[in-house]
């Protein structure tokens, strides 16, 4: 026995190894895919109404098909879904008529009803869309996907009844629609006015202790929250009902199907880049059949999935490959030239770079800092390199609720004191552009107003002034990052000119990403570093979060003159006096400076030279369906206009 | 005597797991931020939703009940909060062929080159050849991973251009990972052997086969080795462990989309039943791996014995 087992010992290893080789290449290798990129992390999901994110932005947009599709080149909407689209004078009302051929990739008809459906899905708080607010716009919208701490007494509402917990879990419980009576309280008290208003806001009360009380068809019926389960396992209270959720009746939410192509949007406000938001991913179509028939997160699987876009996915290998071929159901299918796209999830920007110098991949998003400066040094200069600037600022955000920056002299004083040009030249080098206003250049119609721009002798006066001459007396402060070389080195830069400059203190303190987004929510930092990415190109994406109390706020700065500033720019029709209301605004917050801007982002592409219909544009976004390969090279590259 | 030992050892499993799970349950909810927390703050209700469908509105108490049920009595490690489309198990049944066959071959390459080298440099203790192991072998366990890997993806695949730069599925891209993640170990099990080899060659009995007149080669890779081999073996225990899970960095730089990464990325994404289910999966693989070097203890050795 012992013997046996000993002389099994060298077997069993050996069979253990052939097996790992086995395995290894099981997945074998494929014939390679007519365009192959690096895609960055593995997307969250396929489904368009859960995801944020650029590698879910590309996903998404090669799978799925919005009313309008942004233009490759200066992404303005063009006909998607819709094939055209009427506006009324108010700016208000949209009315899209459908293209009659428009399919999805199991050859079943785009409808009207299948926007309604996904639009009502995304708004659906149990979806638990973050992006949301995306469609808010929409009339009521807003309300709707607040469920029930939305609705007041009087509002029109629908409740949803619970359903079998062992169902299907996206399919919607039966609705009954009623009027709000009132809404009571855990004691029985009835909940208005105000005090309804600050109950709904508190995250602390529970929604299941409350008892919505609406009068439907069968008199005053009393509704109370319950999850399916234990609907399903408690009697409710007497004289009450379970309900899954209440919401505002959807009726009373601007959007309807006129008939199975046309449908009309009733919006807020007057939105001029509504019909951008259209074409913005998570407003894209799902259809019912397939989500109700597998259920969430299911009908994503690739087996299962039914998409209305360009492309359509062959399979999906988790932080590795995912593979889409050409949807032959796509309405513009002979406008789509690439067969296959292959989207590879490498995280490692080096790695990228790697897989694309060794040819293997046709396109990267992003080339390491150290690289890109030798890349960019090449002479002659590279074919397929070529950074652009984008819609996408760096800045510090300064906590007005601490002292010193309290005092706008001190604020002024720390903007004036660095030199942006030494960031932007000597450390970043990508031709990255210094900056002084929060909006970055290149929004048709607004020039933004610049802050102070860089003067060390104005800046030790100011600071001199506000008590602290030469530095004297001044607390040490501390600049808060995110682990990132990148923002390393830079807080390290700043720290380095600010203490030069001004003779104060400087540390600095990183923290990975989840602490750091809980520290600057809480307001636990001095100067903390933040960048944003406009989500449309408008002034707007990046204003409105300096509102007073803006959840993205986070400074503690407020100012009723701008919030009044903000809101009127919402409601204004003419774009002109709009764009000029929002200018207005940022002047306001470029004098009071909560915010330090520093630089604006430049793209960082790295394309084949052969590859056509890839263009630089200021939001970074490159449709899949665009692009065709010129092998030979015969025509004017797009990409490389404008480097010499 | 055998069955009693294995049925002693599963419970003492169970307990270790269930610890380790409580434990990492207590440590994930007591960092800062949340599973859904993002730069850009989520609306309350859409919050609300989010965490409700993984039971995080719940008391904390209640939430230990039924992570603990579903792990321990249904054996699902419940769905991902990050990657929404996948649930852990699933993310474990992709990952896991892949991680395992890298830690396969890294340890045959780790174990033959080492065990070879450092018998080699036993048997010719004091010559030049062995000191130049072994420095090769101090480099090998100081140098980390990833200057091992930059230095070989320079060589092989910019300048000599015979492999390729990441991927997995095809042999020549299995080469460098293997070889990367390999060697730290290789330098390990080469310093141990060579250590254990001399430990055995200095025994009575060796002189008295030599006396015998067995052939130097015969002496020391039949009497010596088998002798010398258990030092190395339990080492295997922690370093196969090690190995499948701290492919961390080899996996990033490489593109392999094996689990290594998720032992650090879950966590700081605060994705909690990721998170939990690589630990419990780390937990399991170090437990079996100790339990079958101390069964093959009984195997090589005779004069062992299991309690």
């Amino acid at each position: 026995m012992r013997l046996e087992g000993r002389s099994l010992f060298p077997w069993i290893a050996g069979a253990a190894i052939l097996c790992s080789i086995g395995w290894a290449l099981d997945r074998g290798q494929l014939p390679p895919a007519d365009f192959t990129f690096v895609n960055g992390t593995e997307v969250k999901s396929l489904d368009p109404a859960i995801v944020t994110g650029q590698p879910e932005n590309r996903m998404i947009n090669a799978l799925f098909e919005g009313l309008t599709r942004w233009n490759p080149e200066t992404l303005d909407p063009e006909p998607g879904v819709a094939e055209r689209w009427d506006v009324s004078d108010d700016l208000l009302t949209y009315t899209f008529h459908l293209r009659q051929d428009a399919k999805w990739s199991d050859g079943s008809p785009v409808t009207a009803h299948d926007f309604i459906y996904s639009m009502r899905r995304f708004l659906d708080p149990r979806t638990a869309a973050e992006y949301s607010y995306q469609a808010w716009y929409v009339k009521n919208a807003k309300k709707y996907s607040g469920g029930g701490r939305a609705v007041r007494p009087g509002d029109n509402v629908e409740v949803e009844l619970n359903v079998d917990p062992n169902g299907v879990n996206s399919i919607r419980g039966a609705v009954i629609r009623g009027k709000l009576v009132r809404i009571e309280d855990k004691s029985g008290n009835e909940l208005a006015g105000d005090a309804l208003d600050t109950a709904a806001g508190d995250a602390s009360l529970n929604i299941e202790d409350w008892t919505f009380v609406v009068a439907t068809e069968a008199g005053e019926e009393r509704f109370r929250y319950a999850d399916d389960l234990s609907a399903s396992r408690n009697e409710p209270a007497a004289g009450e009902r379970h309900a899954r959720q209440i919401l505002l009746d959807l009726h009373d939410v601007g959007m309807r199907a006129i008939d199975d192509h046309t449908i009309e949007f009733t919006l807020e406000n007057p939105t001029p880049y509504f019909l951008n938001l259209l074409g913005f991913y998570p407003l894209f179509p799902v259809q019912q059949q397939c989500v109700e028939t597998f259920g969430s997160p299911q009908w994503t699987d690739v087996e299962n999935i039914v998409c209305n876009g360009p492309f359509k996915p062959e399979f999906r290998r988790l932080r590795d490959r995912t593979r889409v071929v050409k949807n032959e159901h796509y309405w513009d299918r002979d406008n789509v030239k690439l067969n296959s796209v292959d989207f590879l999830a490498v995280e490692s920007s080096t790695t990228a770079l790697n897989l694309y110098l060794t040819g293997e991949v046709d396109w990267i998003y992003d080339v390491p800092a150290a690289a890109l400066r030798t890349l960019l040094a090449e002479r002659p200069a590279r074919d397929d390199l070529n950074p652009k600037p984008m819609l996408n600022t760096y800045f510090y955000l300064l906590n007005v609720t601490r002292k010193p920056f309290d005092d706008v002299r001190v604020r002024k004083a720390l903007s004036m004191a660095m030199d942006r040009t030494e960031l932007t030249e000597r450390l970043l080098g990508a031709g990255e552009l210094p900056t002084y206003s929060l909006v970055p250049p290149g929004l048709p119609g607004y020039d933004p107003p610049q802050s102070p721009h860089e003067n060390v002798k104005e800046a030790q006066r100011l600071l001199a002034e506000a008590g602290y001459p030469e530095g004297r007396g001044f607390p040490t402060i501390e600049i808060l990052y995110n682990t990132h070389e990148g923002h390393q080195a830079i807080a390290q830069l700043i720290r380095k000119q600010w203490q030069n400059n001004l003779g104060i203190k400087v540390r600095t303190r990183n923290e990975e990403w989840a602490t750091f987004n809980s520290s600057q929510r809480q307001l636990n930092y001095d100067v903390s570093r933040r960048g944003w990415i406009g989500d449309y190109a408008d002034p707007n994406t990046f204003l409105d979060m300096f509102v007073t109390g803006g959840e993205n706020n986070c400074t503690g700065w407020g100012n009723a003159e701008y919030d009044k500033l903000i809101a009127a720019a919402a409601v204004e029709t003419d774009p002109a006096k709009r764009l000029d209301l929002l200018h207005q605004a940022e002047t306001i917050l470029m004098d009071e400076q909560p915010i330090i801007p520093f630089y604006n982002y430049v793209s960082k592409n790295m394309v084949k030279p052969n590859i056509r219909g890839f263009y630089n544009n200021i939001q970074d976004t490159h449709p899949l369906s665009a692009l065709w390969i010129d092998a030979e090279e015969e025509t004017p590259n797009p990409f490389m206009e404008g480097r010499k | 005597m055998m069955i009693a030992f294995i049925i002693k050892r599963f419970f003492w499993l169970l307990v270790t797991l269930w610890a380790v799970f409580t434990v990492s349950f207590i440590l994930m909810r007591s960092v800062p931020g949340g599973p859904f927390d993002r730069e850009k703050a989520v609306a309350p209700e859409i919050k609300r939703n989010l965490e409700r469908r993984y039971n995080l509105d719940k008391p904390v108490l209640v939430q230990y009940g039924l992570e603990l049920e579903r792990v321990f009595l249904h054996g699902d490690l419940g769905h991902c909060m990050n990657i929404a489309d996948a649930s852990v198990n699933f993310v474990i049944r992709q990952g896991l062929p892949i991680s395992a066959a890298l830690g396969i071959l890294a340890m045959t390459f780790a174990v033959s080159f080492g065990v070879l080298t450092g018998v080699v440099a036993a048997a010719m203790r004091g010559s030049p050849l062995d000191v130049g192991l072994r420095l090769a072998a101090t480099a090998g366990i100081a140098l980390p991973n990833f200057v091992v890997a930059g230095v070989c993806i320079l060589l092989f695949v910019f300048w000599l251009s015979l492999l390729p730069a990441a991927g997995w599925g095809s042999l020549s891209q299995l080469v460098l990972p293997a070889f990367c993640l390999g060697a730290p170990y290789a330098a390990e099990v080469a310093r141990i052997s060579r250590t254990s080899m001399l430990d055995a060659l200095s025994h009575d009995y060796i002189r008295t086969a030599r006396a015998k007149g067995v052939s130097r080669t015969r002496v020391v890779l039949v009497h010596g080795l088998r002798n010398s081999l258990l030092p190395v073996v339990s080492f295997l225990g922690p370093a196969v462990a090690g190995i499948l899970t701290g492919s961390l960095i080899v996996e990033q730089i490489f593109g392999i989309p094996g689990l290594g990464v998720y032992f650090v990325k879950s966590a700081l994404q605060r994705d909690y039943t990721l998170s939990m289910g690589v630990v419990l999966l780390y937990t399991l693989v170090l437990y079996t791996m100790n339990f079958l070097v101390d069964l093959s203890y009984a195997y090589l050795d005779p004069r062992v014995e299991l309690e």
